[in-house]
């Protein structure tokens, strides 16, 4: 969609060539994001009154970058990676997660989320406890449900671990909606949150993340074969580029066409944006009383007393 | 001369525990006398936290607080500069910075500009202060203390040079962002305000001293990266970015002489044009909002800035 003048090769380690595009503007120190997202991880953690963190680990980038972030935060022996994965899920995706696991040498657990999902759709022409009409429902429908379901496993985890869930989802699915409300996105705090995926790769390469998972396509996995790409229609390195000059440089769409970004692209994007701002925010509450939580209530989530004990 | 000898309290404050900041204080004042320091700056908001929102009205003090000249006491012979949230006998909140010396609170700035647009929202939860003075240190030195965003106006560091400041002295919970490679050090703002700390040092031959937060509020993380610039532009000292810690440097006095004799910027300043040239401003943007009220119908374009009659400037006096 973008320019593709404009698109240089980034280097994604200097000792291991260019594994992934990374346009010029979207450069970032890595060593600086990295300080900062550590620090942060850290810091929710204390302030919050736990040492342990958790995380859904699919196999991919995201996910396999918060483990390297929250593994140098607070140490590997602190940090439990789930592998949650549903019987259509790549195997490929096992394997790199658990490439992770070794590297880092963290705690993995793996639950198979195959039962709970099939319980409720139903397996091989028998329904489940979502009935026939459930039986039938479309692959969205079924991708909306696994990613809620790893949200339950995750949480479930999270107790007997004694951690917070650690979010996984980066700014360019965010931005365009491409995340399940109360599935992939729910988390206690987000380190790559304002990292675009172009970003994700920078940094993931910078703290040495396993080459294949740094190559291969972005994918859901919610169903064989499903990439990002090409279910969404867009290149990152292409996305990263629009939406950094049309949210974070604030240019309008006269100037986003005449930096060489098609009409139909720019006009996709927005209202792809503008479709998902509900899942980017805290649902809003009727006004009545005095004082109203999010209105004008407003204390910081870590005040003091908020911590467990 | 004898060197002085600042130290700078690079700190990571508990959101709202005020007790807990305080120890904090005592703990890094003791390790600056131990240290041989003369002055200890801490950061903005040192005693509470920075993104306190609604927590502000619940740790506000006023300068007369005990807690404070406790504080004060606890410097023994070394200055301090603290900062709190100040309520004032009226109970409007501000975001203050104190000078202590001898024992007691000797001079207190309120904050004058307080950000609120884009991640800030101060004006919402403080008020803002309206006095810009200079004060005279037991130091041997004129200090001219802001905070933060005070910075970001030209005005302040020129009126404070000419009010007799040798050392202009920012308190900073400046939060890290725009991480752009393109950035000196990776990181915008600690560009950017490299970029002011030295030339305010520069323009106006004095020392500067910078001292902001690290650490983290919600989603904000602080960058550190305190300094002194000498009153040439140079940077004497860059502590590291995101390190809590207590940094010493040490600095000649000698050199505000020296700089300003053989640069003398303050000698050629010309106040009183500044001041009659904002006269006329002052007078033209009334000028503007008396036409919008009076004569709507052509509008503010009818009559352009500057070719109002001049009411009450020096030029017509």
């Amino acid at each position: 969609m973008g320019p593709g003048a404009a698109s240089e090769l980034g280097d994604g380690g200097d000792r291991r060539g260019r594994l992934f595009e990374l346009p010029p503007e979207l450069a970032i120190d890595a060593d600086v994001a990295r300080r900062v997202m550590v620090g942060f991880i850290r810091n929710q953690l204390r302030q919050a009154g736990f040492s342990r963190g958790l995380l859904g680990l699919s196999g991919g980038i995201d996910s396999a970058l918060v483990a390297f972030l929250v593994a140098e935060a607070v140490g590997p022996e602190s940090l439990l990676c789930v592998l949650m994965p549903y019987r259509t899920s790549s195997p490929e995706s096992v394997d790199h997660a658990r490439l992770v696991i070794d590297r880092l040498g963290c705690a993995g657990d793996l639950v198979d989320i195959s039962p709970i999902v099939d319980g409720y759709f139903g397996r091989d022409g028998e329904a489940g406890a979502g009935g026939a009409e459930a039986h039938e429902a479309a692959s969205l429908r079924r991708g909306n449900f696994m990613a809620r379901t790893r949200m339950c496993v995750l949480y479930d985890r999270s107790v007997p671990w004694g951690g917070l869930v650690v979010g996984t989802g980066n700014k360019t699915e965010a931005l365009i909606g491409y995340s399940t409300l109360f599935g992939d996105s729910a988390c206690a705090f987000n380190p790559i949150g304002d990292l675009y995926k172009s970003q994700v790769r920078q940094v993931a390469a910078a703290m040495e993340v396993p080459e294949e998972i740094i190559r291969k396509a972005p994918s859901a996995d919610l169903w064989p074969g499903q990439t990002d790409e090409v279910e969404a229609g867009f290149s990152y390195p292409e996305l990263d580029r629009l939406l950094f000059w049309m949210i974070d440089k604030r240019r309008t769409d006269e100037e986003l066409l005449a930096m060489g970004f098609p009409e139909a692209e720019i006009a996709r994007v927005k209202r792809l944006v503008a479709v998902s701002e509900f899942k980017r925010q805290v649902p809003p509450v009727a006004k009545l009383g005095p004082r109203t939580t999010g209105v004008d209530y407003l204390y910081p989530r870590r005040r003091p007393g908020s911590a467990r004990p | 001369m004898k060197p002085l000898r600042i130290a700078l309290a690079q700190l990571a404050p508990r959101l709202g525990l005020l007790d807990d900041n305080l120890a904090r204080h005592r703990e890094l004042l003791a390790a600056a006398r131990i240290g041989g320091a003369n002055l200890v700056v801490f950061p903005e908001l040192g005693l509470t936290g920075y993104q306190l929102q609604d927590l502000a009205a619940e740790v506000a003090i006023p300068a007369d607080d005990p807690r404070l000249a406790g504080l004060a006491r606890d410097a023994g012979d070394m200055s301090a500069i603290v900062s709190f949230v100040e309520e004032a006998a009226d109970h409007r909140l501000f975001i203050s910075a104190a000078l202590l010396e001898d024992g007691a609170v000797r001079f207190v700035h309120r904050k004058l500009f307080l950000p609120t647009y884009g991640l800030f929202d101060e004006r919402r939860f403080f008020a803002a202060g309206d006095r810009l003075r200079t004060v005279e240190s037991r130091l041997g030195v004129r200090l001219g203390i802001a905070v933060c965003e005070d910075f970001w106006h030209l005005a302040v560091p020129e009126t404070l040079a000419l009010d007799g400041a040798q050392m202009l002295v920012n308190v900073s919970s400046s939060p890290g962002r725009d991480l752009a490679a393109v950035h000196e050090v990776g990181l915008g703002t600690a560009a950017s305000w490299r970029t002011l700390m030295r030339t305010y040092a520069q323009l106006t031959t004095s020392f500067v001293v910078f001292c902001n937060r690290v650490g983290t509020d919600e989603t904000i993380s602080f960058w550190g990266g305190s300094e002194v610039i000498a009153p040439s532009g140079e940077a004497l000292f860059t502590a590291p970015l995101f390190d809590e810690g207590l940094y010493f440097v040490d600095i000649e006095l000698g050199d505000v002489r020296r700089e300003r004799i053989g640069l003398p910027l303050l000698r050629d300043e010309r106040p009183e044009l500044h001041l009659r040239e904002l006269r006329r401003i002052l007078a033209e943007r009334t000028d503007m909002a008396i036409d919008q009220a009076s004569e709507a119908p052509d509008g503010p374009a009818a009559r352009p800035p500057g070719t109002g009659p001049a009411t009450d400037g020096p030029e017509t006096a």
